[in-house]
């Protein structure tokens, strides 16, 4: 829970259109920047639901009370209309607002202090001449004592953060440092998959620290290893076994041959990646598949089945005392089928998935109660989505059904209580979708 | 028009002229917190909404004449099948809602042409039930229910072959709703009112609302093993 | 009063195949375009989702999906000469509702016809001579030609993302497909379908008797796909909810798995939901539309315009608003003369119902077209002056769904009802497999749609009336199948059949269900006096007109429509792209 409010709320899907904006040589200053934006996900967090664009007002919630994104609109009054050229380079990073006070962390300053003065130029110009202005300013954050002494930000900002722009590593091809540069400033992959130290700061800003991007449970939900192990194919799961182009794939259109998105990321995909150029992505996926991993330090060993067991017990229907088994025939085999791998690009296989073996099986029954969509993405434009179950699952159901996947196929994800599954449920929101038969006879 | 045409459509479009309509919807009223089936009801305890008691009693006994409980599977009444019909009754089916029921009607015409007559379902059912039960007073001296089995087979039989007519409603016509809604009700989801537990499925080796099976396409001339489940997700 | 809305370059009226279609096309050309839709919006989740479609009664029984007849429906009569009553509640077909339409709702038997099958008075009357054609059959040519159209069915094939194996590739004979089909410029984009113990049954058994069985080109995926949209299909799970269903796996070809996604993203495009067109207007020299007026979603009136109107509703409906509009001249079947209504054709069917007492078939487990299939008794394949008849038929075993409430052959004798009915179910339930003859249908000069004098519809338009029967031609086309299905179910070697085919008794039936391929209406041709459209399904009468669907066909092929209805409709939408947007008019000259 206490990394909540790092997080943004999911915004829904294409608040801006989807067209991608192309790195056309001849491009403007703004176009560039607009560019930038999409990579830095500043839609994301600066707008509320059915609000208008970067007009701020989403509500961040967080132990310590409610932070209120803020309008970035170029409305002098309401928005940042009146910060200089360098008031907004600090404001992205140092997390220094016009008038000196400190930005919450909740903006990935640390992250953006990577920016070039080229970008940080191009973004001023977009954020100047590119965007509407809204002149309807953002409620005030309700951030109780003593975080709302934003001095005490500062002391934080001394011990964890790092002012200097991006510089390649020696020997980095040019498009592995451009890959590092988006994935460490702009993408602040590090907010979400990188470990937390105590004070809720990242234990590594880049690739200097073996903890960047090792991963971490947010809300209950794995954000996986993204480390690609230098490229080997070791045998473990999650990044590492996956191509650059599954790794493009999974960014530009939310699915691969392997998986498809879930939760946070889900909105990242849909708001920020899926506009990136091919070459950015690919870019970004040479450099995670550089980052040298641990012999696989997370990977859990003591299955108790293999992929060819569960196949065989499933496909005979042979599932007489065993419920977790003979829920998945009665709700899950009809699109993930008895060898759990789904199909291609539709359907992920829940063979080896990040997902299906967290630690926190949260995102897994989260995803079983409620159900998912992919964004519709200009590569991929269905909107490929998995119904809800919780009205057909009780949480005792919900339990073994979760519990036998995270065992099933060789997988090693551990037991799923009933109490876990009521707490996800309690968690709902209350108007989500459902597909619960509706009869009106 | 030619030149309009042209240059219109080379325009371009004007952006937010159009409004889209969102690609899904969210149902109303929909518990989402409710899991699993609530337990099906018990026919002895059951009070009809819409049949009277005298037309309940005919029910009972004529569903158990279509689908009887001898021999192998279950009957129409372990199954629930009058409840079924009570609550159809009330429903769409009941009120003809999705027919087109404007006039001028002459259920005179052949009967290749469909259903003709003026009255929903649920005033077939109520008019029939009382036609036949002063047909069985008038002929029999008793109430449809207290008849013996052979006489009540022998009434439902006059009525599928139109022997017996009636002056304000088609004794056919009665009997094919009859009949339909009970094979409906004994084979329908359980989510519906009948087939209690999906007794029917199990007899005859349906696997209900299972619907995936691309592992057995090819396991060819061998019965599938596996017991039904239902909408809501009951197993048998 | 009513409302108008802003101008848009195009209005699509309804959004099924053929509209989702135009609407790509359309806007690839930058224009403006507005579907309207009758019906309500509807996706695979959560309108189709598992497992509310696995619900018989609802769908399959009740009709959810389908059109209400309460808001509208047709009369139908016998002869020219009888009173038309209402369709009141659906039997012989069904049309559907809401986005999507009939596609959403389909089998996924998707066919391309057999070249002469387009021409087929020419064939007839060049290959058999003009006298084999009885005097009352109004049997016309298409206009347009297989070699013409097989790039558009090529498209539609893979956009659909069609399972099958081809039988003539580039005029090469392959082994494993249909070797009496027209050629085909690329194989399926798939691989055919798993085969069920029915299939292999037939094909064995076909094989041995000398004739050419091939699996079904099926819009059932049998692996992941993506199409030319970028739009993916899964592969089937065979789960028994097909016909009547939206498909609850993503592995059925429809508007929404194979289109509507990617055109939803295309900001020049819209679609409204629950708004009924009530008719096209007209400019007041009649020769140009100006647009369409609709009822909308809160029962207002609104007047839509637009340049160009593109027709795409059920073919029924295309007909009905041709009618409503006054677009092109009614039909009169006394004097011959007119054209909108005239050869409106259906489907002749028939089949047999084998009985194993000791195989199982577990019939639950199927797809909408999972079938083993037979064209050695094709429109190309009879001798029509041996044989006595115009026509053709394909057949095919199929295991579609075991879904108890209607999927319950008995055998003969069997009563239907009581304790032996109930042991006739045990007894059989799982142990019948099925041979379909599904047969062309020629058209007459006394089958055809006009407005009934009497009933109206919600909105207090005329229904329209159909007049139609079976005639001599098409029972004796059947009655050939019939013999041919005699021997090859004893060759099959059931414990008992039985067989039902249309005989010299038959008259039309609206009860039973049979199929929804109501064919006709607004016919293509090459001469307006005796067509609607020209042979790029643009009207004659008013040049920014056209209308897209079956009611194109002068009479019905021996196949199921739709492959012919999406080849048509690329063909159509490259002649608006190439030939109308440059130079609006009529594009042959009558």
């Amino acid at each position: 829970m206490i990394h909540r409010y790092w997080m943004p709320a999911l915004v829904g899907c294409g608040v801006l259109g989807t067209a991608a904006v192309a790195m056309a040589a001849q491009q403007s200053e703004a176009e560039r920047g607009a560019y930038l934006a999409r990579a830095g996900d500043c839609v994301a967090c600066h707008t509320a639901p059915e609000g208008k664009p970067f007009a701020g007002g989403l509500k961040i919630e967080s132990p310590f009370g409610t932070i209120v994104s803020t309008n970035i609109t170029p409305d002098p009054e309401a928005g940042i209309g009146d910060y200089s050229r360098d008031e907004f380079a600090a404001a992205l990073r140092e997390g220094k607002r016009a008038d000196g006070a400190n930005l919450y962390p909740a903006m990935p300053y640390p992250s953006y202090a990577k920016l070039t003065d080229d970008d940080i130029d191009a973004l001023y110009a977009y954020f100047m001449q590119g965007v509407e202005p809204v002149a309807e300013k953002a409620p005030e954050s309700d951030v109780s004592f003593p975080f709302n002494q934003r001095w005490g930000i500062s002391l934080w900002n001394w011990m964890f953060t790092d002012a200097d722009t991006f510089a390649p590593t020696s020997g980095q091809s040019e498009q592995v440092a451009r890959g590092a540069y988006l994935v460490q400033g702009l993408g602040h992959c590090g907010s979400c998959h990188t470990p937390r130290g105590v004070l809720f700061q990242e234990k590594a800003l880049d690739d200097s620290d073996d903890a960047y991007l090792t991963g971490e449970t947010l809300e209950g939900w794995w954000a996986p290893n993204l480390r690609g192990g230098g490229g080997d194919d070791n045998g473990g799961r999650g990044l590492q076994n996956w191509s650059a182009d599954d790794i493009v794939a999974y960014l530009a259109t939310g699915r691969n041959d392997h998986s498809a998105v879930t939760g946070e990321m889900t909105s990242v995909v849909a708001n920020s990646t899926l506009h990136l150029g091919d070459e950015d992505l690919h870019a970004m996926a040479a450099y995670l598949k550089s980052l040298p991993r641990a012999a696989d330090g997370d990977k859990k060993t003591g299955s108790e089945t293999t992929p060819e067991q569960t196949e065989k017990m499933l496909t005979a229907a042979d599932v007489e005392g065993k419920p977790g088994a003979r829920l998945y025939l009665d709700n899950c085999n009809a699109c993930h089928f008895a060898n759990g791998q789904g199909a291609p690009q539709v359907f992920p296989s829940l063979v080896d998935n990040e997902l299906v073996n967290a630690d926190d099986p949260t995102g897994l029954v989260h995803v079983i109660l409620a159900g998912a969509r992919l964004p519709s993405t200009p590569g991929k434009p269905e909107a490929l989505a998995m119904p809800d179950f919780g009205w057909r699952l009780s949480d005792e159901e919900a339990a073994q059904l979760a519990a036998f996947v995270r065992g099933a196929w060789g997988n090693h994800g551990g037991k799923v209580t009933a109490d876990q599954v009521a707490e996800v449920r309690k968690a709902l929101p209350e108007d989500r979708q459902s597909s619960k038969p509706d009869f009106v006879d | 028009m030619s030149s309009e045409l042209k240059n219109a459509s080379r325009r371009g479009f004007i952006k937010g002229s159009l409004m889209m309509i969102p690609a899904v919807t969210v149902g109303g009223g929909v518990s989402l917190t409710a899991a699993a089936a609530e337990p099906p009801a018990n026919l002895d305890d059951y009070q009809p909404t819409f049949f009277d008691a005298d037309e309940w009693r005919f029910i009972l006994a004529a569903c158990d004449r279509l689908i009887p409980s001898d021999g192998e599977g279950p009957g129409a009444l372990e199954t629930n099948v009058p409840i079924f019909i009570d609550q159809q009754m009330e429903g769409k089916f009941g009120h003809a809602a999705d027919w087109y029921m404007k006039g001028p009607f002459h259920p005179g015409v052949s009967p290749l042409f469909g259903y003709q007559s003026p009255l929903a379902p649920r005033e077939v059912y109520r008019k029939g039930i009382a036609a036949t039960g002063r047909y069985c007073q008038d002929n029999h001296g008793k109430g449809f229910a207290a008849l013996d089995v052979d006489t009540q087979t022998q009434i439902l039989t006059q009525l599928e072959k139109g022997e017996i007519e009636f002056d304000d409603v088609s004794s056919g016509q009665f009997f094919a709703f009859l009949l339909q809604n009970t094979k409906e009700g004994y084979f329908a989801d359980p989510i519906h009112g009948g087939n209690k537990h999906m007794a029917s499925w199990k007899f005859i080796g349906f696997p209900g609302a299972r619907a995936s099976y691309l592992e057995w396409v090819e396991q060819h001339n061998k019965a599938y093993p596996l017991g039904p489940v239902s909408l809501t997700g009951e197993r048998g | 009063m009513a409302k108008t809305n802003p101008h848009v370059d195009v209005v699509l009226i309804g959004l099924g195949w053929t509209n989702s279609i135009m609407g790509m096309e359309m806007t690839d050309e930058g224009l403006s375009v507005l579907a309207l839709e009758r019906g309500p919006d509807q996706d695979t989740v959560p309108d189709f989702a598992y497992p509310k479609m696995a619900d018989e009664l609802t769908y399959g029984v009740r009709y959810q999906l389908m059109q209400r007849p309460a808001k509208n429906t047709l009369t139908v009569r016998h002869g020219v000469r009888d009173l038309a009553v209402p369709y009141r509640s659906l039997g012989s077909f069904l049309p559907g509702n809401g986005v999507g339409g009939a596609g959403t709702h389909w089998n996924g038997h998707t066919w391309r016809p057999q070249p002469q099958e387009l021409r087929l008075k020419s064939y007839v009357e060049e290959t058999f001579g003009a006298d084999t054609i009885p005097e009352e059959m109004a049997i016309q040519d298409f206009g347009v030609s297989y070699d013409e159209l097989e790039p558009h069915f090529d498209f539609f094939e893979k956009v659909a993302g069609i399972a099958g194996k081809a039988g003539n590739l580039n005029g090469e004979i392959q082994e494993g497909g249909n070797p009496f089909e027209g050629w085909r410029s690329d194989e399926y984009p798939m691989p055919p379908m798993k085969r069920t113990l029915n299939d292999t049954l037939f094909r064995d058994m076909a094989t041995e008797q000398g004739l050419h069985p091939f699996p079904m080109p099926a819009a059932n995926a049998s692996e992941a796909y993506t199409n030319p949209y970028g739009m993916q299909l899964a592969p089937c799970n065979y789960c028994g909810f097909c016909e009547r269903y939206g498909c609850l796996n993503y592995s059925k070809s429809s508007p929404q798995t194979c289109v509507l996604g990617a055109l939803k993203q295309r900001k020049n495009f819209a679609y409204r939901a629950n708004c009924e067109v009530m008719k096209v207007n007209l400019a007041s020299d009649g020769k140009t539309a100006t647009g369409v007026s609709y009822i909308d979603e809160n029962g207002d009136e609104v007047i839509q315009p637009a340049d160009l109107v593109i027709m795409g509703a059920y073919s029924l409906h295309n007909v009905h608003l041709l009618l409503l509009s006054g677009i092109g001249k009614p039909y009169d079947p006394i004097s011959g003369e007119g054209v909108v209504g005239k050869n409106y054709a259906y489907q002749m069917n028939g089949g047999a119902t084998l009985y194993f007492k000791d195989k199982e078939f577990n019939p639950f487990i199927g797809a909408g077209a999972n079938a083993e299939v037979l064209n050695d008794f094709g429109v190309e394949q009879i001798d029509f002056g041996q044989a006595g008849f115009i026509g053709g038929s394909y057949f095919s075993a199929a295991m579609t769904n075991g879904q108890p409430i209607r999927n319950m052959p008995l055998p003969k004798g069997a009563p239907s009802w009581g304790a032996q009915w109930k042991q006739a179910v045990q007894e059989t339930y799982g142990h019948t497999m099925t041979i379909g003859s599904h047969g062309s249908n020629m058209s007459y000069r006394d089958c055809y749609l006009d407005l009934d004098p009497t009933y109206t519809d919600d909105h207090g338009r005329p229904l329209m009336r159909m007049t139609f029967n079976w005639k001599d031609n098409d029972v004796r086309m059947t009655q050939f199948m019939k013999q041919k299905i005699d021997i090859l179910s004893k060759a099959l070697k059931p414990d008992d059949y039985k067989l039902s085919f249309k005989d010299f008794n038959s008259q039309y039936d609206v009860r039973p269900y049979q199929t929804t391929h109501n064919v006709g209406g607004a016919i293509m041709g090459t001469d307006p006096t005796s067509s609607v459209l020209n042979r790029y399904l643009q009207t004659w009468d008013v040049h920014n007109v056209f209308v897209m669907g079956a009611s194109a066909f002068p009479q019905n092929i021996q196949y199921n429509p739709t492959g012919l209805v999406g080849g048509l409709t690329y063909w159509a939408a490259k002649a608006i792209r190439e030939q109308y947007l440059p130079n609006p008019g009529p594009l042959v000259q009558a």
